[in-house]
Parts: structure tokens; sequence; C-alpha cells
């Protein structure tokens, strides 16, 4: 059975049928969204029983599409992006279960969310260039009414700088990949991967182009800027996505065009890219520590992590020794599953308070464990991830990106400094909103409900086994990053 | 039996020849609807009568007039767009006095798109660009306001200017060649200067017709007076021809004396300043129109690929085809809204399905995946990137963002302000047709390319 083919349409056609039917009420929209979504997860996980191979990409499913210039229809996975799809399908189907409370134009809104899916899942498992980026575009759209139809105050012109930014920013790999089809004559990624469809100064070109583009989705400095506004902006729900999924286009990009496909320019460039992903680490600590919002903190710190992503993609074309380079893609690659739990539980954390609150102000609160412990000990629990205690879930990806860095570029390990910041901004936070003197307007505050504790749940479970135990995620993205290691 | 063969070929084009006589009896007789039904059957007669010579490569009439695979899907795309088009001018001026001669002269107009789409020699292209020519003007003054006669009278001046620019040019070209059959031009190689003077001339005159800058000034204006389903058309049937044409012209010129160079710069030159201008429009129909301007430049793109890569013909039809549905489907929106920006206000939640169409008419104008103008403009960015333009493309690619502001200045009203107490009457079912039919192409046809020419 195709199933990736599956996993990948069915949010879209679940969405269409939805604005199909007769019945498009509020109850109904949630309804579909929770089982398609759900089913999803169910078939992503079976996609996850059947494996994948050493050394190539499994579970192929291919249709010829337009023949005359190579492009198919073509999808797979592999360690790279298995972690991911799973991780998307588990994203997605918590925030369709968190925005069960969305009344206003719910039919509408739940459509966005489905396309966000098919568009998210299809940009991980495309096998071509072609298709890749349509997926790659059609989520910029969705992304782009999620926040001009259903975010806050200042949502219209947020929603407008993250479209024109963003598409700004993904034309150049449009470049980049006419570049790889006419110096291999397919739109075959697998055919790119073997690294050959460039090389010299067009690899290079295409390289800078690639670079523009992946810099300003995961964002890094100094392309960032897009990412506090289209936050705040953001629904709950959207930003969890973004977040947690689409912020990953970018990483994954990287290793994925970047890293894969030019890889000789690549490590010309490396040690450029290795200083973009160390300024971004601290930049993103330091931006992180200035904030007064809530939401625009971890936001922030969104770009410290992702900063760390960059690193170890870096580290590991410019180390010489095999061994260290499958240590840093590792890293890498856990670092992106890390950030999609740990950043999504946060957003969805921030989201249910402002829910409550109607601000996100940190000063604006104070003692809130004693009247909400679930939501205080869920946020604390997900910040100490976030700056990278031992035991959750950011700790052996970032432990091991710095390991590389030790043995391959030690100027590098300056980022370590950003842990620092990090973890005095959460504590900061943490004890500015929860603990301390309890601010008398918040005495009647609720703690988190059934539906609350079951979207915040899974996310909590997930970075304490991947904290703990991160073997069973760890292997299956070890084994093709050995294959790219080498 | 030469003359047998020559007519069998010409089949669509005779066929659409004696629907536009019949239409103009028809017309006499004040039978609007009638004229109106016979127009269809010719033009679905002479997109069914295409089929069969689409695989045809061959010329009638002494090399005069090319049956090709161009002139083929030129007519399997501005025929059925011409249909569109007549349903447009229905649902707007119904019943209104001499409503039948709209539906006669948009029918002839086509045949002249048809006879520049398939020109193998000077003198047809002179003749296609007389005949869309007079019966484009009588189109935008056929309101008989102040507006559309001063439009209508600019698009005269500047068409009749133009036109006689062209022919003087074409001469050098005869000169040079010693025939006016463009498959004789290879002949000027070598002839530097008499190949840039002739060609100068033919792209003042066929730059007039497809809106280049700096030939782009009569647009606005005329689309801003005429009818808004007369403009829909001329921003579409007129402007595909003229590129078709540039296409015919082009692809036995020998590429020396930079002329490759210099149509690089009008291209960038169009597509940016279609933009610019387009963003501080508050009339709907001028935006629209300065943002086709900028649409002829990514046309342009492949023109000046032409003869290098196999990508320039395939894009120019994938992108004519995409650019006559979604453009098309832009202005029957405009007819159903209203001709001013805030007509817009609060229309996706009047119509919702409407609304839905205008913004996937928009994102494809745009070029956002898997519309059908991202496909178009695609190709025309690879064949740019193939011919060796890369900087072209960047300039097309940096565009794109632009165009995006344009549009999204069109998008953010429809989903603002509150939903209207009552709805402004009941649309017109043909409005709805035409939409829905360039709904469904705009959507689809990106993802079944396959069909499509070269494909």
């Amino acid at each position: 059975m195709p199933l990736l083919t599956i996993a990948t349409f069915l949010p879209i056609l679940a969405g269409l049928a939805l604005m199909a039917l007769p019945d498009r009420s509020t109850r109904m929209a949630h309804a579909v969204s929770i089982m398609a979504t759900g089913a999803v997860f169910l078939i992503t996980l079976a996609i996850w029983a059947r494996g994948i191979t050493a050394s190539d990409f499994a579970q192929i499913e291919e249709i010829a599409w337009i023949p005359a210039i190579g492009a198919a229809y073509r999808l797979g996975v592999d360690g790279l992006s298995l972690p991911l799809v799973l991780l998307t399908s588990l994203l997605f189907v918590l925030s369709a279960i968190y925005s069960a409370r969305i009344g206003e134009r719910a039919a509408s809104y739940v459509v966005l969310i489905l396309m966000l899916e098919t568009a998210s899942l299809g940009t991980f498992m495309a096998l071509d260039g072609l298709l890749f980026y349509i997926f790659f575009e059609v989520s910029l759209v969705g992304m782009y009414f999620m926040i001009a139809g259903w975010g806050y105050e200042d949502r219209q012109r947020a929603a407008l700088m993250f479209f024109l930014y963003t598409l700004l920013g993904s034309l150049p790999l449009l470049l980049a990949i006419i570049g790889l089809y006419l110096g291999s004559g397919t739109f075959d990624m697998r055919v790119w991967v073997e690294g050959a469809a460039l090389g010299g100064f067009p690899a290079m070109l295409a390289l800078i182009a690639m670079l523009i583009t992946f810099a300003v989705k995961i964002p890094a400095f100094p392309v960032h800027t897009w990412l506090p506004a289209a936050h705040v902006q953001a629904p709950t729900a959207g930003s969890v996505i973004l977040a947690g999924v689409m912020l990953k286009f970018g990483t994954y990009g990287l290793v994925r065009f970047a890293y894969q496909m030019t890889p000789e320019a690549f490590a010309q460039a490396g040690q450029v890219i290795l200083a973009f992903g160390v300024v971004s680490a601290l930049y993103g600590a330091f931006a992180a520590l200035a904030q007064s919002d809530l939401k625009k903190m971890i936001a922030y710190t969104s770009v410290n992590h992702m900063g760390y992503v960059v690193m170890g993609v870096a580290i590991a074309a410019l180390a010489t020794e095999p061994r260290i380079r499958t240590i840093a893609l590792d890293g890498a690659t856990l670092q992106m599953v890390s950030h999609g739990l740990v950043t999504g539980a946060l957003f969805f954390l921030v989201g249910m308070l402002q829910d409550r609150a109607h601000t996100r102000g940190i000063g604006d609160f104070g003692g809130l464990l004693g009247r909400a412990p679930w939501l205080g000990w869920a946020f604390i629990l997900s910040a100490f991830a976030s700056l990278g205690l031992p035991g959750l879930a950011h700790f052996p990806a970032e432990f091991q990106i710095f390991l590389a860095t030790l043995n391959g570029m030690p100027w590098g390990l300056v980022a370590i400094l950003a842990i620092v910041v990090t973890a005095a901004l959460y504590l900061r936070a943490i004890a500015s909103v929860f603990l301390g003197e309890m601010n008398d307007k918040w005495a009647e505050m609720p703690d988190l409900d059934r539906r609350e504790k079951l979207v915040v749940l899974p996310l909590l479970v997930l970075t304490i086994l991947v904290g703990v135990a991160p073997g069973w995620l760890i292997d299956m993205i070890h084994t093709t990053m050995t294959g790219l290691g080498n | 039996m030469e003359m047998g063969r020559d007519l069998a070929l010409l089949a669509p084009e005779l066929t659409l020849a004696a629907a536009a006589m019949l239409m103009i009896i028809a017309e006499m007789a004040r039978a609007a609807r009638l004229a109106l039904a016979i127009g269809l059957a010719g033009l679905a007669a002479a997109t069914f009568l295409t089929l069969p010579l689409l695989s045809a490569d061959a010329t009638v009439f002494g090399g005069t007039y090319r049956i090709d695979l161009i002139s083929g899907w030129a007519k399997l795309i501005l025929l059925p767009g011409t249909a569109l088009s007549l349903l447009l001018v229905r649902a707007e001026i119904a019943g209104r006095p001499r409503e039948g001669s709209v539906h006669a002269l948009i029918v002839l107009v086509t045949l002249g798109a048809l006879m520049l789409a398939g020109a193998g020699d000077m003198m047809v292209v002179v003749i296609g660009v007389v005949l869309t020519g007079l019966g484009s003007f009588a189109l935008v003054a056929w309101p008989r306001d102040d507006a559309a006669t001063e439009a209508a009278m600019k698009y005269l001046v500047f068409g009749a200017v133009t036109g006689s620019v062209m022919i003087y040019g074409l001469t050098f070209w005869f000169g040079g060649a010693g025939s006016t059959l463009f498959s004789e031009l290879g002949q000027l190689q070598g002839q530097t200067l008499v190949t840039i003077a002739g060609l100068v001339a033919v792209i003042v005159g066929l730059g007039y017709k497809g809106s280049l800058v700096p030939f782009h000034f009569w647009a606005p204006d005329a689309y801003q007076g005429a009818p808004v389903s007369i403009a829909a058309y001329l921003s579409v049937i007129t402007k595909a021809a003229a590129f078709f044409a540039f296409a015919q012209v082009l692809r036995d010129l020998p590429r020396d004396g930079g002329w490759p160079f210099a149509l690089a710069l009008i291209a960038a030159a169009t597509m940016t300043y279609g933009y610019l201008a387009a963003l501080v429009q508050t009339n709907l129909v001028r935006l629209i129109a300065y943002s086709s301007v900028a649409q002829s430049g990514y046309f342009l793109m492949g023109v000046v690929a032409l003869g290098v890569t196999g990508f320039a013909i395939p894009g120019l039809l994938v992108f004519a085809a995409a650019y006559v549905a979604m453009n098309l489907g832009a202005f029957a929106i405009v007819l159903l809204a209203g001709r001013d920006l805030t007509d817009l206000e609060g229309f996706g939640r009047t119509y919702p399905w409407s609304g839905v169409a205008m913004v996937t008419f928009l994102l494809s104008l745009t070029g956002i995946p898997p519309l059908f103008g991202f496909l178009g403009k695609f190709y025309l960015l690879s064949a740019a990137v193939d011919a060796g333009f890369l900087w072209l493309a960047v300039i097309g690619i940096l565009n794109s963002v632009l165009a995006l502001g344009v549009y999204l200045r069109l998008v953010v009203p429809m989903y603002r302000g509150p939903r209207p107490i009552s709805l402004p009457g009941t649309p017109a079912p043909l409005t709805l047709t035409a939409i829905l039919i360039a709904f469904v192409a705009t959507l689809f046809m990106g993802l079944i390319a396959q069909i499509l020419p070269g494909l």
C-alpha cells in the first residue's frame, strides 16, 4: 500500500470533503480535523514500523508526471526525513485537538490546518525537486492565511511580512533547483544527492541560493526578523506548526539540499556557515533574554536552537574524520526533533496561559504555580528541557553537536555561552510567572482541563523519553547519517 | 490539389471566418443571442478541427502561413479563451444595443490573432496586426461615452504609428533577405545593421500589441475605458497572439547584433515597471492592466531564449495558456465585484467560492506552485537560465515578490470588514460559469501538464 501518498494527501482530501459537506458546523469541522490528523498519525507510525534501509531511501513511491523534463511524483523516507515526518504528524494531531476551542469560521480554519499538514509531510517526503518546491511553497500560502485570519491584534502586518519575506527567501531555491536540473537533466533528488549534478562555480552559486532560502526558513541571523512578528501574531496552533514543523523545512533543506547536493562547495563555505550558526545561537539567546513577552522570548530561543543545528551541519562538512561527521549529523537531526517537541509544548502552554489571561507579558503574572500546578509544572519541565538540562530531550542532541564541534572546530564552542544565557532567561521567566507573590488578578485562573492535558502530556512524555533513552530515535537517524558522514 | 490540401489545413481558420460572417448577418437581423450561439459553435468547431492538425508541421500558401506546434497550440489556447470572453461579454452587456456586433468583432479579432500566431511571412504579420487592431479599436469605443472614445482614440493613434513604423522597418528585412518569408531570414546572417533595423520595427509593432514597456501606455486607458469583459478579452487574446507572433518571427532570425540582450533589458524593464505601477493603483481595472503589462515581461523571457533552449517554445505556450485562464478569471471577478479596489471589501465573505477562485487566480499570477501560472513561469525561468540569462531569471524572481505585494493588496480587503447584510443581487450565471472554468484550469492544469505541448 502506498502509505506515504496516503499520509500526504489524506489531510487535504479530508479538507475538501469537509468543504463539500452540507454540515459545516464547528463541531463537524473539528471532528473531521481530529479524525484526519489522527489517522495520518497512525499511518506514519505504520511507515515507521516498515523501517528504513541503511544506504538509500526507503519505501519509494513513484509515478511519471512530466516525463519530458524528467519530473515525476516521487516520495520516499530515510533516517533524516522519517523522524521529522513522525514529529509533523504528532504535532498536527495535537494542534487539531488544541484548536477544537476555535469557533470563528472553524471550517475554513480546519481546511487550512489540513492543507498545511499535506504540504509539510510532502516537503519532508518528496524526492523530486519540483515536487519538493511545490509543497514547500504551498505551506507559505496556508500559513499566511492562518496568521491573517486567526491571529492576534497586528495580524495583517505580520502575515504580510511573513509571506513577502519567506517568498523572497524561497525563490532563490527555485533558481538552484533549475540549476541542478539543467546540470543533471532530471528532477530526481536521488540523483542530485549523489552530488554530481553541479560542480565548481555553478555549485557554489547554487549553494549560495540554497543557503539564502534555508537561512530565512531556519531562521538564522541576520534573516530571522520575520520570526518574532509572525510567532507573536499567529494563533497558538499556528505558532506550534510554524516552530515545530516549518522551521525544520530550513534545517532539513540545509542537510538534504545544501549538504548533500553540493558537498564540495559546502565544505569550502563551511567556516562561514559555522560562523552563522554560532552567531545565531548566541544572538538568539541574548535577544530572548531581552524580551518581556513570553511568546517572543520562546520565538527567539528557536533562533538559538536552530543555530546549533546549523553548527552541527557545518561541522559535519568541515570535519575530516567520518566518525565526527556522523556524530555532528546525528546531533543536528536529533536537535530538530527535540526542538519540535519542546518548543511545541512551550507554545501550547503559552497559548493556554494567554487563553486564560489575555496577556503574555512576563511581568503581568506571579505565583501561578500554586493556582495552576499542571500548567506550571508542565512549563517548568519544558523550560528545563529547552535550556538543555541532562535527562531531557535537548541534551543528547546538543551534547553530540558540541562534542563534534570540540573535535572539529573548537572555536565554535563559544556558542556554549548561549546555554548559560538560556538558563538565565528561563529561570527568570519561571520565577516571575510561576513563583513569587501571587497576583490577585489571577486568583480565579483555572488549571489545565482534560483536553489541554491531552495536548501537552504526549509532548512531555516524549521530552523525557528522548532525554533518558534516546536510543530508539538515534538508531534510526544513525542508520542514515553513517552513510552521509562517509 | 495543392489548394485542396491548403484549405484542409486551414479548416479552423475558415470555420471561424464563416462563423464571423454569419454573426454579422445575425446582428443585422438584431438577433444578438443567435450571433452569440453561432460564435460559440464556431469556436467549438474550430477548436475541434484543430485537434487532428496538432502533429502537423506544414506551411500553406507558398510558405506564408504556418501550421505548426505554435499555431496549433495557439488555437487551442485562444479559441477557448475567446469563448470564455464571449460568455463574459454576454453577462455584462446582454440586451444592450449593438451587442451582436461586439460578439462578431471579437470573433474577427481572434481570427486576426490566429493569423499572427501562424505567420510565416511579413505580410501575414501585417494583416494580423491590422485585423486585430481595427477590431480592437471598435471594441474599446463600443460604449460611446467620453472615456471610451478617448481610450479608443489613444489606442488607434498609438496603433497607427507603431503599425507604420513596423511596416517601414520590415522593408529592411525584405531588402536584406530578398524575400518576405521568415524562413529566409537566415539570409540576414552578417548583415547586422539590417537585422537590427528590421527588428526594432518588429519590437515596436508587436511590442505595442503585447504592451511591452515603453509601448504600453495605451493599455491601462483602453482597459479602463472599455467594458470590463472587453478589457478582459483584449488583455489576454491579443497579447498572447503578439508573443506567438514574436516566436514565429524571431525563431529564424540569426542571433547576432546582441538583440537577445536588448530584448532581455526590455523584459526586465517591463516586469519591474508593470508591478511598480500596479502597486499604486486604486482602480481595480488599471491595477490588473498594469499587472498584465508586467506579465508581458515574463512572456518576453521566453522570446529572449528562442532558438537556444528547448524550454522557450513550451514555456511560451504553457505560460500563455495559464495567463489566459488566470487573467480572464481575475477580470471576471472584477465584473462581479466592481471596478474599484474598495469594491472588493468583504468580497470573500459575500461570495466564499468566488473569493477562493480570486485568491487562486492572484496566487497563480504571482507564480505560486502548484498553480498553472507557476508552471508557466517555471518553464520561462528555466529557458532564461538555460539561454545564459541568469540575471534576467533573478530579476523575474525578484519581481515575483513585488507581484505578491500587488496581489495581496486585493486579497487583504476581500477578507476584511463585516459580512454585508444583504447580497448585492444574484450574479449572472454566465459570469459564474466563466469563473468556474478559469478556476478549474488554473487549479489543475499545472498538475496535469504532461498533456501540454512538447511535454
